[in-house]
């Protein structure tokens, strides 16, 4: 089992993670992080089968949770989940060209200026959906294989887009025009050859106004930002520490042999946790992060 | 003594009175003329002559009658007192001086001697009267005694007399003994004239009499039947013993017409010959192994026909074994002494080798087996041959392939039919190596054996099913989920059956795959050649067993040893798949169930550097493309191509997993290690950008899952 997506809910007490069976499973961290937690609070309140191929992307919204799944898109309710029912609020699926294979959905961010959802995935487009009537407004194309990751300016309202083709691109949301297209793995100081030029991850940081964060991870698929501090999963069974430099301030021993996913959870005070999955079926829990506390069992 | 006294006073008379001759009479007869017979001659002369003559008799006797005693008592008295004056007179006078002879003194002399005579009268009645008195008391005793003895005679009379009525009152006649039948029966069955009941109503003498005679009247009958029947029973008797004969002499002939009729039964395939002999040696079978072979046959008949049951061994062991103990008890006694004799002479055996036969006593084996023969269509043959374990009431098997095929040139497939674990887990976790039966952990404390283990190449192994199948059923440790059957080697039966012929089907393909896989050839069969595209370049370097213990060491199988999916019943193989500078190891943990569980590879790449299942996910995307999807890889029933297939995707990946790595490792520019053949649409998919391993038949291109 590998498990390839995490999403917190809004009031912070549950953790939906997404494996590569299609399944999600609900964690309650209230259970996990209280002080009489047994290891049955370390297994799922909820486990259910919610699309046919891997889940590689979940996204909360103030009262829901989104889930991408082989092309498809569903959206279940916090409220609904919390009390163990799996009907899907909605599913609704982007148009595709072509149909010998269906592409998967390898990232969704939420655009809350116009409400919309955005994303990325394997047939190298990135489509943009109005929350409210479901339907599929805009496509943006440009890259010329599959989209690892999104991320979003609110500010300047600018999308981002990292892919395979090792390409990250600046689209306007208004416009939905490409603004910008930054090649990284031409530029000799970022060219990392002997991994490869794709880009897995990306993320901003609104207070710097010009200055993007790009990362291509060595190996590695996620990371998350923290008051400066990068925290950096990828192949190797640790979070990585850095600064923005670049320098490498600790590795974090993990559980999993590599890893997929990083989460924080801001959205709550009292539950204020890391979380970080990967290649194997636990999920380490960070309460401090400096080490790794316990592991959720999926 | 009346003689004498009658001359005394004969005498006396005449002295003293010196006149007349008178006689005295005898006593008491003074009044009659009678004469007592006693007197002498001389007397009755006289009193003869006296008679005649007026005689005046003086009967002293009579005149004592007359005088009173106490009249004579004064007498004697005044007498001795007149005698005293007198002697007191002569004394005076003599005293003084009276001369001698004078006339006083005479005088008193005289009167003095008549006072003597007086005396000696008195003296003379009071004797007369005393003998008297003694006369008188002696008869009135003699009379008393004879009255005395009267009573005596008739008080011992009486006493006779009472004995004899009691005697005669405790009498108890035989008749007595004998049971009668009750008075009302008897009234009611016996005759008139025997019963007679006029008479015998008020007389119970008769009534017992008639009774008696009914009785005896009603034995005689029955003593007459008895003997006619003592008679037919002897007739009947030697009637049986003839019959007896002619049946004994049918035996023989009956023999001759089966012998005889052999070929025939060959011929029409009936072997009624064979099952009756193979009958009556399972006479002699022990409980379970008869049950497993009436089961075993019964199952032949009616569903199997390529099963066939035989007992082989020593029947008159048998016989002997079953034989009633009190024989063996009187030999037992004999030996016995024997046995103390002899040993007294040598040394007693070690308790080492005393322990060491009461392990084999406790494991011997009952001299029947049971060989069951499983034919498979090929035309292999797998022997399995039952023992039954007397004292711990365990069966065992031994197994024995006979294959139709030559077996030799696979060396790595060395242990697929090895008879130690050719049956090992048939059913899961059936491992053969402990004794099933819980009540033998104390026979063996008792001898010292520690695990059966040690005993199961000897013995065979005591696997469960073969309990099942001879309706053995022990309790387990761990509590059963369902309860026990009734017919529990009959519903064994068919399943086990089943699972072993699959069992050396599936040993035996393994057998002849692991030879085409040494020569470094994967068969794939035709109608497996759609799962996989037409040019698989990696080809199988080398195809080698391993041991349990080389296997855990292994670091790229940790996961699997930890997920508890290894035992040491499996059977690990090491299949080296090569391409270019490319070396791909896989580790396989081959269930002895196969196939009916997938074996289990493990990877470990070699090529720039090594990367396992563990650190790469596309190597995993590998692993769980050859492990799960068994559904397709197994092939048509029974699915014995499953490992075969698995190897020749592991191949067919591997060729997808080179060919499509990205360049960049070393920054060498410069052409491909492995130029791209294999059409894929897309070469990477997902975050972790997995390669596309699945093959899409009959496009013939590479996709993801």
């Amino acid at each position: 089992m590998s498990v390839f997506s995490q999403s917190f809910s809004p009031c912070g007490r549950f953790l939906a993670a997404g494996n590569n069976y299609g399944e999600i499973a609900i964690f309650s961290l209230s259970a996990a992080l209280s002080p009489d937690a047994t290891d049955l609070s370390q297994k799922p309140i909820l486990t259910f089968t919610a699309h046919e191929g891997p889940v590689f992307a979940l996204l909360s919204t103030d009262t829901h949770l989104l889930s991408a799944g082989n092309g498809e898109i569903s959206a279940w309710s916090w409220v609904e989940l919390t009390k163990r029912s799996t009907k899907a609020v909605w599913t609704r699926r982007p148009n595709y060209k072509s149909s010998l294979e269906i592409p998967e959905i390898n990232a969704m961010i939420i655009n809350p200026k116009d409400n919309s959802l955005i994303v990325g995935g394997g047939d190298n487009n990135i489509h943009i959906m109005d929350m409210e009537t479901g339907t599929f407004k805009s496509v943006l194309q440009g890259h010329t294989d599959y989209i690892h990751c999104l991320a979003l300016k609110e500010r300047e309202g600018e999308i981002l887009s990292g892919g395979e083709d090792g390409a990250v691109r600046i689209w306007d949301s208004r416009t939905r025009q490409a603004v910008h297209c930054i090649e990284v793995f031409k530029y000799e100081e970022c060219a990392r050859p002997q991994f490869g030029k794709w880009i897995s991850c990306l993320a901003t940081d609104s207070d710097w106004m010009r200055k993007l964060l790009v990362f291509l991870s060595w190996g590695g698929p996620d990371e998350s930002q923290f008051h400066h501090n990068i925290f950096a999963v990828g192949e190797g069974p640790h979070v990585s520490h850095c600064l923005l430099g670049g320098s490498v301030k600790a590795q974090i021993p993990c559980t999993s042999p590599s890893l997929n996913t990083l989460a924080l959870n801001l959205s709550s005070t009292e539950h204020r946790v890391m979380t970080a999955a990967g290649s194997s079926d636990k999920i380490d829990v960070f309460t401090n992060f400096s080490y790794r506390a316990f592991s959720l069992s999926f | 003594m009346s003689s004498d006294t009658l001359k005394k006073r004969k005498a006396k008379v005449i002295r003293s009175d010196g006149g007349t001759p008178e006689t005295k009479r005898g006593r008491g007869e003074g009044d009659q003329g009678r004469f007592p017979a006693g007197v002498s001659n001389v007397d009755q002369k006289k009193l003869l002559s006296v008679k005649n003559k007026e005689v005046r008799v003086y009967n002293e006797e009579v005149e004592l009658e007359g005088r009173d005693p106490e009249q004579d008592y004064v007498l004697y008295k005044s007498t001795c007192d007149s005698l005293a004056k007198l002697m007191a007179e002569i004394q005076e006078l003599k005293a003084n001086g009276a001369k001698e002879g004078s006339e006083e003194v005479e005088e008193k002399l005289r009167q003095g001697c008549v006072h003597f005579i007086t005396l000696k009268k008195l003296n003379r009645l009071a004797h007369m009267r005393l003998k008297k008195g003694r006369d008188q008391t002696h008869e009135a005793k003699q009379k008393v005694d004879v009255l005395h003895l009267q009573l005596q005679n008739l008080l011992y009379e009486v006493m006779h007399l009472q004995k004899e009525i009691g005697k005669c009152l405790e009498f108890k006649s035989q008749h007595e003994e004998i049971e009668l039948v009750s008075v009302d029966d008897f009234l009611r069955d016996a005759p008139a004239e025997i019963s007679r009941p006029h008479l015998t109503k008020d007389d119970p003498h008769q009534l017992t009499l008639a009774r008696l005679d009914w009785e005896l009247e009603q034995r005689k009958r029955l003593a007459e039947q008895y003997k006619s029947s003592l008679c037919s029973k002897e007739k009947i008797l030697k009637g049986i013993e003839l019959k007896k004969e002619y049946l004994g002499s049918l035996q023989p002939g009956l023999h001759a017409i089966m012998q005889a009729s052999l070929p025939v039964q060959e011929y029409l395939s009936m072997p009624f010959e064979r099952v009756q002999k193979q009958a009556e040696v399972a006479r002699h079978l022990p409980p379970p192994l008869y049950v497993l072979f009436v089961q075993a046959n019964a199952y032949g008949q009616a569903c199997d026909k390529n099963l066939s049951v035989s007992i082989s061994g020593d029947v008159d062991e048998a016989k002997a074994l079953s034989r009633p103990p009190e024989d063996s008890q009187d030999d037992e006694s004999d030996s016995d002494a024997e046995e103390e004799q002899q040993n007294t002479k040598r040394r007693r055996a070690t308790v080492g080798v005393q322990l060491d036969d009461k392990r084999k006593e406790m494991l011997k084996r009952h001299p029947l087996s049971l060989c069951i023969d499983l034919k498979c269509k090929d035309g292999s043959v797998l022997h399995l041959f039952f023992y039954y374990l007397m004292n711990l009431n365990i069966l065992t098997v031994k197994t024995k392939v006979s294959a139709s095929a030559d077996l030799s040139g696979a060396v790595s497939a060395g242990e697929l039919l090895n008879s130690e674990s050719l049956l090992n887990c048939l059913y899961a976790s059936d491992h053969g190596q402990e004794t099933p039966n819980p009540a033998n952990r104390y026979q063996f404390d008792k001898v010292g054996i520690i695990t059966f283990a040690d005993y199961v190449s000897q013995l065979g192994h005591p696997y469960n099913w073969v309990q099942c199948l001879g309706g053995l059923q022990f309790s387990s440790d761990r509590p059963q989920a369902e309860g026990a059957c009734s017919s529990l080697s009959a519903s064994h039966m068919e399943a086990t059956m089943k699972l072993l012929r699959g069992r050396l089907q599936s040993r035996l393909a393994l057998h002849k795959q692991f030879g085409s896989l040494e020569h470094s050839i994967v068969p794939v069969s035709s109608e497996c050649q759609h799962l996989f595209p037409a040019k698989v370049v990696s080809r199988l370097a080398r195809w080698t067993m391993m041991s349990h213990q080389d296997f855990l060491e292994l670091h790229f199988v940790q996961h699997v040893a930890k997920a508890g999916l290894v035992k040491e019943t499996d059977l690990f193989f090491m299949a080296i798949v090569e391409r270019g500078t490319a070396r791909l190891q896989a580790a396989v943990v081959l269930n002895p169930r196969y196939p009916e569980i997938t074996p289990l590879f493990s990877l470990s790449l070699l090529w720039k550097g090594e990367r396992s299942g563990r650190s790469d996910d596309n190597l995993r995307a590998m692993e769980s493309e050859v492990n799960v999807f068994r559904s397709e890889l197994q092939g048509p029933r029974p699915g014995l191509q499953l490992l075969t297939n698995q190897i020749q995707r592991l191949c067919v990946c591997l060729d997808v997993y080179l060919e499509t790595e990205s360049q960049v490792c070393d920054g060498s520019e410069g052409p491909r290690e492995f130029p791209r053949e294999k059409m894929c649409l897309r070469t990477a998919r997902g975050p972790n950008r997995l390669k596309p391993f699945k093959y899409n038949h009959p496009q013939g291109f590479f996709s993801h899952r």
